[in-house]
């Protein structure tokens, strides 16, 4: 077939995950539009709140676990659900942050 | 106790620029840095595609850089207008290709100069080399952008620091001199040196970077549809679609404003359907084959060839007729009868 995309082993979703303050769907989006709406998302956020990304890049896998260690907000997990990706990450303040 | 200085990083995450943040870093200066949205990113279409042939996906190389030295890290769009309007009318010209090196540097660094200001920073810096690049790192244009960028003193270079001139950083200690780099040339040996040194075992190997304007086969599609909309008395613009329809396909000129774009994929044909709108869409109806393309408005010829062309493409490529069925943008249908083009000499005349 042509341009069949290779599938890539992906984590499954984590139990007891929690209830996001907030869902941004960043579907048919490519990098790294995803992560600039994720950053300007969590910037509205009370501190500790959980944001979930749904994102059908499949980059966010990488990306995201990456973004977070940078700007050191709490990645709780990214998983595969069905066609999209699906991202957890919680807000840190701005102390944690430097 | 000294003043601890804040800084913008221009990171791509390339070796150099890692480097950098890493050498400003370890000065106890903060960072944040920043990283450029152009639009015209190899990684963003290799995504777009489903990764690279071999099943991996391209990661993000800045993101890895600020993450490896937790760095908090904005992504900065600027693939609007103005940038497209810069890179259609570059003052300092073209590199080798379609790439604008010097002016984008200034674009890029102007952005940089208002985030500085914005954040209350004292300085932004680059991994830029003096003399790696043979346009846009020479000694002359390193100056040119940083006066055009409103940057001048505040604009360091830490691989190369010790061989320009002391930036206004290093005049008031907030950056120790002698700690920064000496380095000049397209060599890349001291930069790996220094990485092992410092610790740094992930860094991209160096690949032409991550930029389709320094790629020669999309300037050829660059220039081309510039040339085809100057032919058609259109004005010389273009526009982020069309910026997509380039990364995408084969492309051929059937005719001086007139061009077809095939699909090498399913994920290709895909992006084809999703840009189609103002263009006609050929598609086989009997067998498997390509999604085409055209841009501009074809004559009866023009859209025969079309079609044959992507009979040639498809599993009907050895059947003596193929049934194409050419769908206008206003959503008419007609069933054209065509034999797959044979002529692989005309076929490559036509390769954009």
């Amino acid at each position: 077939m042509w341009g069949a995309v290779t599938s890539r082993a992906a984590p499954a979703a984590p139990p007891g995950l929690p209830e996001p303050a907030l869902t941004l769907d960043t579907s048919g989006l490519l990098c790294p539009i995803p992560i600039v709406r994720t950053a300007a998302a969590v910037k509205g956020l009370e501190e500790g709140a959980v944001l979930l990304v749904i994102a059908t890049d499949a980059g966010i896998a990488t990306d995201m676990p990456m973004w977070c260690r940078a700007t050191r907000h709490e990645h709780l997990a990214t998983f595969r659900d069905g066609a999209s990706w699906k991202s957890y990450l919680r807000k840190r303040g701005r102390a944690a942050a430097r | 106790m000294a003043k601890r200085g804040k800084a913008i990083g221009m990171i791509s995450g390339g070796l150099d620029s890692t480097l950098a943040l890493a050498m400003v870093k370890a000065q106890g200066v903060e960072v944040k840095a920043i990283t450029f949205y152009t639009g015209f990113c190899i990684t963003e279409t290799q995504r777009r595609k489903g990764g690279r042939s071999d099943g991996t996906m391209p990661q993000n190389e800045a993101l890895r850089a600020a993450a490896e030295q937790e760095t908090d890290i904005e992504f900065v769009d600027i693939s609007g207008e103005k940038y497209l309007e810069m890179i259609l009318n570059p003052r300092y010209g073209y590199g080798a290709n379609a790439n604008p090196c010097v002016d984008c540097r200034i674009f890029m660094m102007k952005k940089a100069r208002d985030i500085m200001e914005a954040q209350g920073a004292d300085f932004v810096f680059t991994g830029e080399v003096l003399g790696q690049r043979p346009k846009s790192q020479r000694r002359d244009t390193l100056q040119v952008v940083e006066r055009e960028s409103g940057l001048a003193g505040r604009l360091v270079r830490p691989l190369s620091a010790r061989l320009l001139a002391p930036s206004i950083p290093e005049q008031e200690g907030l950056l120790d001199r002698s700690k920064l780099g000496a380095i000049s040339g397209r060599g890349r040996l001291p930069q790996i040196a220094m990485a092992r040194e410092i610790g740094l075992t992930e860094y991209p190997q160096p690949a032409g970077g991550c930029c389709f304007l320094t790629d020669e086969s999309f300037s050829r599609k660059f220039f081309h549809i510039l040339g085809q909309k100057e032919a058609a008395g259109e004005p010389r613009a273009i526009e982020q679609d069309e910026i997509v329809l380039l990364t995408t396909g084969r492309h051929f000129a059937l005719g001086k404003t007139v061009k077809l774009i095939v699909g090498r994929n399913e994920v290709e044909n895909g992006t084809l359907q999703t840009y189609a709108g103002g263009h006609a869409r050929l598609l086989a109806t009997q067998v498997t084959g390509p999604v085409g393309l055209v841009v501009g408005t074809p004559t009866w010829e023009e859209r025969r060839l079309a079609a044959a062309i992507i009979a040639r493409y498809g599993k009907g490529r050895e059947v003596g007729q193929v049934e194409i069925e050419w769908r206008d943008p206003d959503g008419a249908v007609e069933l054209l009868g065509v034999a797959p083009l044979a002529d692989e000499v005309q076929l490559e005349a036509m390769r954009i």
